[in-house]
């Protein structure tokens, strides 16, 4: 009796203790973890204590073996993760870094809600994008990392003005290691054919749009679009910025007029794809480009790799999009060439990190120029663009020929396509919703605007 | 001597009574023990959460920061925002749209399949099958067959002559609704078919039977035999109907959300909006806010149908 007595209360306490230490456990790593990581990281330790007092390098932790959880995304399709871990692991070897893929697609959420629950997840983050770099300031999960720069004497000039436009009441919370701006990808075949120029490097809107208008076909089967706009609003709104002197921050939108009117009407003409069948079909960039009837498209930098290792594996057909090369972005009348939108991944340290001298240490290799040389080589572009790192990049096999796309990554103004506000995933939401009601036609482009005007005014005259 | 009886009656009693409530309690212990792994569950992840949205709903609160109260002013702040409105009147109109559509294609569905036809098993296979089929996929595969040039505006085009400037954009504007309505009908009737199904089978042979022989025609058999008889039936699908019509979410994220996820003023529904306002802004308090509206609609929709269901029992 006793014994049945004793062995339904130890399973009642099994059972509770089941239930209630699975919901503690849900927010540690383990689960996440690779399986390979705990054999690597036995390795380095036993590595590590060998060779500790041999090893003379200043070690941010004394030679003693540390791990830091890094967050990042899409592993095997991203070159350049595995390059810094090991080009870092290589010179720290009492250091492992830990990848922890957590996807592409909502990584900013899935990383906030991570960190919400325990700060000590990751030592180590990517930060994707700046309302993502918004939202974990606010929360309090990043560390401030001015002390440390000033202490490690960093030169925030070397980042050409991005880490201004991302400053927090006059801190800074990341460091910028990848720095895109957008380009205008085109293929030189449609041009041929169409026997039309080239784009240059230097087109005002007005030679972009008649360029586009020039080169495209509606001939059956074998129509080209002479211009391509992804969905994104920053493939439309954001020739708006250019100037200089306005910015999705101005709560005011009229600026995006005439460049909404510009591409509505291209698409009217047939000189680019709907927006609504872009969005109802889920039509990639790349695989628009790629498909050999579009003539040029507004891209981020980000994409010259894509192209370049698709059209080497014999993903993209070369003879469809093999002949392709970049002209700077086009510019309003008075502005300078060379201005163009960029976006910017950087890398932060969590406020729970259990080690954040290492953990710093890491950030500091990854956005300076070791760092740097790691990206160009994986044909990325770095934050800190030296003029070495240029040279890797067009230099690389595969890389358009001609002097005019070298002379294309020469950038004279960069604007973010987001800054840094307090609300500024709010504001971005509005616009991206909006956005796509003028593009589909829902709202007419006054219509549309004035609904910006007033949600957004409201949100930054409160 | 009697009192030496009585005193070891009373011990016997109490150790009687001693026992039989230990056997009492051991009895709940084992009880409870059965009922605490589905409890505590339920009470860790639903109940507790649920209770602590109905605070967070009167807080601002980003997920991480301490808590502020902010009294109502976050329902104040719903009559002024144009995306819930928006929202709450998209979320309306498609529960219009869809429950009845549904309950309709579904009782149809299972007195068609119901009958003694030929291939019937496979039939009612068919008519599930789009239940069964992952979301993702068939939603997909809808927006292949509604977009602009897709094999729906082909029929229109070359069937019907209509001009191919007049030719509907499904996902955009007003007609959005209406492609979610028809999704989620085509969608979700195989599982109701199912229920009704059941129900007709236990409908009584003898009642029809009876009806026959009274000379009633199908019809009349329909509107005096099946349909009371499916009246408990068909308060359950329309429960279950009205409270996932207002949950919805992937439907409207997967036909109109393109590669970013965004809807516009015309494709937005409640939850998504939710999910917008506490997991991308992180503005917990008002997402919660917005979900105390969710619930109120839907506890006022089914009170209203448990009224319903009384009163056809009482008469």
């Amino acid at each position: 009796m006793k014994k049945r007595k004793f062995f339904s209360a130890v399973m009642a306490c099994s059972m509770v203790l089941a239930l209630t230490g699975c919901g503690g456990n849900s927010t540690t790593p383990t689960t996440t973890q690779a399986p390979t990581t705990t054999a690597s990281q036995e390795t380095t330790t036993t590595a590590a204590t060998t060779e500790a007092s041999t090893t003379t390098q200043a070690q941010p932790s004394g030679g003693e073996a540390v791990t830091l959880k890094w967050a990042i995304w899409d592993q095997d399709a991203t070159p350049y993760w595995i390059a810094l871990k090991d080009a870092y692991e290589e010179k720290n070897d009492n250091v492992t870094i830990e990848l922890i893929d957590l996807g592409s697609s909502d990584y900013m959420t899935v990383l906030a809600t991570q960190l919400s629950g325990d700060t000590s997840t990751f030592d180590v983050v990517t930060v994707k994008d700046v309302p993502g770099y918004a939202t974990l300031v606010q929360k309090n999960t990043i560390e401030p990392l001015d002390d440390y720069i000033s202490k490690a004497n960093i030169d925030l000039s070397l980042y050409g003005g991005a880490t201004d436009q991302i400053m927090v009441d006059g801190k800074l919370y990341q460091l910028p290691f990848r720095n895109d701006f957008w380009v205008l990808f085109y293929n030189k075949d449609l041009f041929d054919k169409a026997g039309v120029e080239y784009p240059t490097n230097d087109m005002t809107f007005e030679q972009y749009d008649a360029l586009a208008r020039q080169v495209s076909s509606s001939d059956f089967g074998s129509s080209v679009y002479g211009a391509h706009y992804h969905t994104w609003r920053s493939a439309v709104q954001l020739f708006g910025v250019l100037d200089g002197e306005h910015s999705i921050l101005s709560g005011t939108y009229d600026f995006f007029k005439p460049y909404y009117e510009m591409i509505l009407n291209q698409e009217a003409d047939g000189i680019c794809r709907s927006f609504t069948n872009l969005k109802t079909e889920g039509l990639h960039y790349s695989a628009a480009f790629s498909g050999g009837d579009v003539a040029m498209m507004n891209m981020g930098s980000w994409f010259i790799s894509t192209m370049i290792s698709n059209l080497q594996s014999g993903d993209y057909d070369s003879s469809l999009c093999g002949n392709w090369a970049i002209a700077k972005y086009p510019h309003a009348e008075g502005v300078e060439a060379g201005s163009t939108l960029g976006t910017i991944t950087g890398i932060a340290v969590s406020t729970g990190a259990s080690n954040k001298d290492a953990a710093w240490d890491f950030v500091e290799f990854v956005s300076g120029t070791e760092g740097a040389k790691v990206m160009a080589e994986t044909g990325n572009f770095p934050a800190i663009m030296t003029s070495e790192a240029m040279d890797i990049i067009s230099s690389l096999d595969g890389f358009p020929q001609d002097e005019q796309s070298k002379a294309a990554l020469e950038v004279s103004n960069l604007y973010l396509e987001v800054p840094y506000a307090e609300n500024v995933s709010e504001i971005n939401s509005i616009l991206d919703s909006y956005h796509s009601s003028i593009m589909s036609g829902e709202m007419t482009i006054d219509e549309g605007i004035a609904a910006m005007n007033d949600a957004i005014g409201k949100i930054i005259n409160k | 001597m009697s009192e030496g009886k009585k005193k070891e009656e009373t011990v016997q009693n109490e150790a009687l009574i001693k026992g039989r409530e230990q056997k009492e309690r051991r009895r709940t212990l084992v009880a409870l023990s059965f009922i605490a792994p589905n409890f505590i569950g339920f009470a860790v992840f639903t109940l507790i959460p649920v209770v602590f949205a109905f605070v967070l709903a009167f807080t601002r609160w980003d997920g991480s920061n301490p808590i502020q109260f902010a009294g109502i002013s976050n329902f104040t702040k719903l009559f002024s925002d144009k995306f819930f409105l928006a929202a709450l009147k998209n979320t309306i109109i498609y529960c219009i749209g869809t429950v009845p559509l549904t309950l309709i294609a579904s009782l149809a569905l299972a007195i068609l399949l119901n009958q003694q036809i030929c291939g019937r098993g496979i039939f009612r296979t068919v008519a599930f099958f789009p239940y069964v089929a992952s979301l993702v996929a068939v939603t997909a595969v809808w927006k292949m067959l509604f977009s602009q040039s897709g094999p729906v505006n082909a029929i229109l085009y070359y069937v019907f002559h209509v001009e191919n400037k007049d030719l509907p954009q499904w996902f955009v504007g007003n007609l959005v609704m209406v492609s979610y309505i028809l999704f989620s009908v085509w969608k979700f009737m195989g599982y109701y078919m199912v229920i009704y199904l059941a129900g007709l089978q236990g409908i009584s042979k003898e009642l029809y039977e009876a009806a026959s022989l009274d000379g009633a025609n199908t019809w009349q058999k329909f509107t005096s035999i099946t349909w009371p008889q499916l009246k408990p039936t068909t308060f359950f699908v329309s429960v279950m109907l009205t409270i996932n019509c207002f949950k919805v979410f992937d439907v409207a994220t997967l036909l109109a959300g393109g590669d970013n996820n965004t809807l516009t003023i015309s494709s937005t529904v409640l939850v998504h909006y939710i999910y917008q306002k506490g997991f991308i802004e992180w503005d917990l308090g008002y997402a919660s806010a917005v979900a105390m509206v969710l619930f109120l609609l839907v506890l006022a929709v089914t009170l209203i149908q448990f009224k319903g269901e009384k009163n056809y029992a009482n008469s």
